[in-house]
């Protein structure tokens, strides 16, 4: 097949973001069993990573760019090098947030926590990174198929928004923890959502990488189609 | 110009297969393939040049206007005025000056006025953006121009002729990256008042000037070539519907 040094370059910027991806995900894990095991030293440990993540999203961008100007990518080329940096993005971007929780993790270490309130963060941290694994593999796999069941993870994912947000604001008495735990789990309710929102968008960029449709065309059609089957 | 169902023959030889297609007036059609899939044969087929090659010949509905250009009673030198080409190679009349290059079909015809005459070659000449190169030197030899001023000097020939279509055949394939791109620029500038099919096997340019793209295929060795693909340029080159447009748009063809 022609354009052979082309395609393994193609070949080594897919790799690169699997590894970028491969990192994040490891991290989001990390601050997972952090929020578990209320174990404020591991997520201690992750403070500084979004340094790395940043130079390794810079570098993939280069990468794109280059190709762009000296191979003149497209069709399938053109919306991969367009997906990459997209998806690339999105993982910087998780990198970062997860980094946020870490922090807030650590310097609430001390603070008076309430259980509900730490069950329902735990979860949905849970279910965030599910559906960031999940846009992760769909893009590893090209699996559209899958693209289209994250969007329902994640409503899940908002549905435990407003359950943390309600717990946030309306305390059981006498209980409820330190307003400064309140105030950092408020945002890490947020970040968690945000997380969850790159995963689908990852899963989405896919769809539009092996089909050319916009996510939005794209997914229409799939419901569409399974109406019609119905 | 519309086409419907043509197949060509070069003898028994079978070189294209039921091409249709729709060509779009005032804009630009660019038509990509492999070597020797039918492209060049399709756009001579469109103001009947390949009859000049013994043992060609077509069937299925070629029209301009919506007249068939194959019926009996139509002149084909009448088609090649209102359907005018563009080679590949620069192929002004050697003996002739720049001036005379660009009137050499009009002398063909009725004789006209020397002011008339003027007219003409500097208004071609401006549409082929040559005017300002050439014009303190228009008693010159066709010759004595650069490949990229040759071949708008060959441009400006044909717009003389105020032909309805032009047809290029890899007008910029031997033409060093600036003249390449004044071509391209009087291409975009002819389409306000022409309508341009050209033949490219540069990939970015058809990218770059064309408004419809055709990709021309052969499945086979010997069988004939077939319009694989048509659609707007954008989506041809974006997202096309076929495997084989997209290998070959992309370079992995082969």
């Amino acid at each position: 097949m022609p354009r052979e040094t082309f395609q393994q370059e193609l070949d080594g910027l897919i790799s690169d973001l699997l590894q970028l991806g491969g990192e994040v995900k490891a991290s989001l894990e990390n601050t997972v069993r952090a929020m578990e095991g209320r174990d404020a030293g591991a997520a201690e440990r992750e403070l500084g990573i979004d340094l790395r993540f940043k130079a390794q999203g810079m570098e993939i961008e280069r990468e794109c760019m280059i190709l762009q100007a000296r191979q003149a990518p497209v069709a399938r080329d053109l919306r991969l090098l367009y997906t990459v940096q997209s998806v690339t993005n999105h993982l910087v971007r998780s990198g970062t947030l997860t980094e946020h929780i870490c922090q807030a993790i650590a310097e609430t270490a001390d603070c008076e926590r309430d259980e509900d309130l730490e069950t329902a963060l735990v979860e949905m941290a849970r279910t965030a990174r599910n559906v960031f694994d999940e846009g992760l593999d769909v893009f590893e796999d090209r699996d559209i198929e899958r693209a289209r069941d994250l969007q329902a993870k994640d409503d899940k994912v908002d549905l435990l928004y407003s359950e943390a947000m309600n717990l946030i604001a309306n305390a059981s008495d006498g209980g409820g923890g330190d307003p400064e735990w309140r105030m950092r789990a408020a945002l890490i309710v947020h970040y968690l959502e945000r997380i969850s929102d790159h995963g689908v968008d990852i899963g989405g960029s896919t769809v539009f990488l092996v089909t050319g449709e916009r996510i939005d065309d794209a997914m229409q059609q799939y419901l569409n189609r399974d109406m019609g089957e119905a | 110009m519309e086409v419907e169902g043509l197949n060509m023959y070069y003898g028994s030889f079978k070189a294209l297969s039921d091409v249709s297609i729709k060509i779009a007036e005032n804009k630009v059609t660019a038509l990509i393939g492999p070597s020797g899939c039918g492209k060049s044969t399709f756009i001579r087929s469109l103001n009947r040049m390949h009859e000049i090659v013994p043992g060609a010949r077509v069937e299925g509905i070629v029209t301009l206007d919506g007249e068939d250009i194959y019926t009996r009673d139509v002149d084909p030198v009448r088609v090649r005025r209102r359907v005018g080409m563009v080679f590949q190679k620069p192929n002004p009349f050697p003996t002739m000056s720049i001036y005379d290059n660009v009137i050499a079909g009009l002398k063909l015809g009725r004789r006209r006025k020397k002011s008339e005459l003027d007219g003409v070659v500097e208004k071609t000449l401006k549409q082929a953006a040559l005017w300002d190169e050439v014009k303190n030197k228009l008693n010159d030899s066709g010759t004595s121009l650069s490949g990229g001023q040759q071949q708008r000097l060959c441009i400006a020939r044909t717009l003389a002729m105020e032909p309805e279509v032009i047809l290029m055949d890899e007008p910029a394939s031997s033409l060093d990256p600036v003249s390449t791109q004044k071509i391209e620029d009087t291409m975009d500038q002819l389409k306000e008042d022409y309508t341009v099919v050209i033949v490219t096997h540069n990939m970015q340019q058809a990218a770059r000037i064309s408004d419809y793209t055709g990709f021309f295929f052969i499945e086979d060795m010997g069988e004939p070539g077939r319009l694989w693909e048509f659609d707007e340029t954008e989506k041809m080159f974006s997202n096309p519907e076929r495997k084989e447009t997209e290998d070959y748009v992309t370079g992995r063809f082969g």
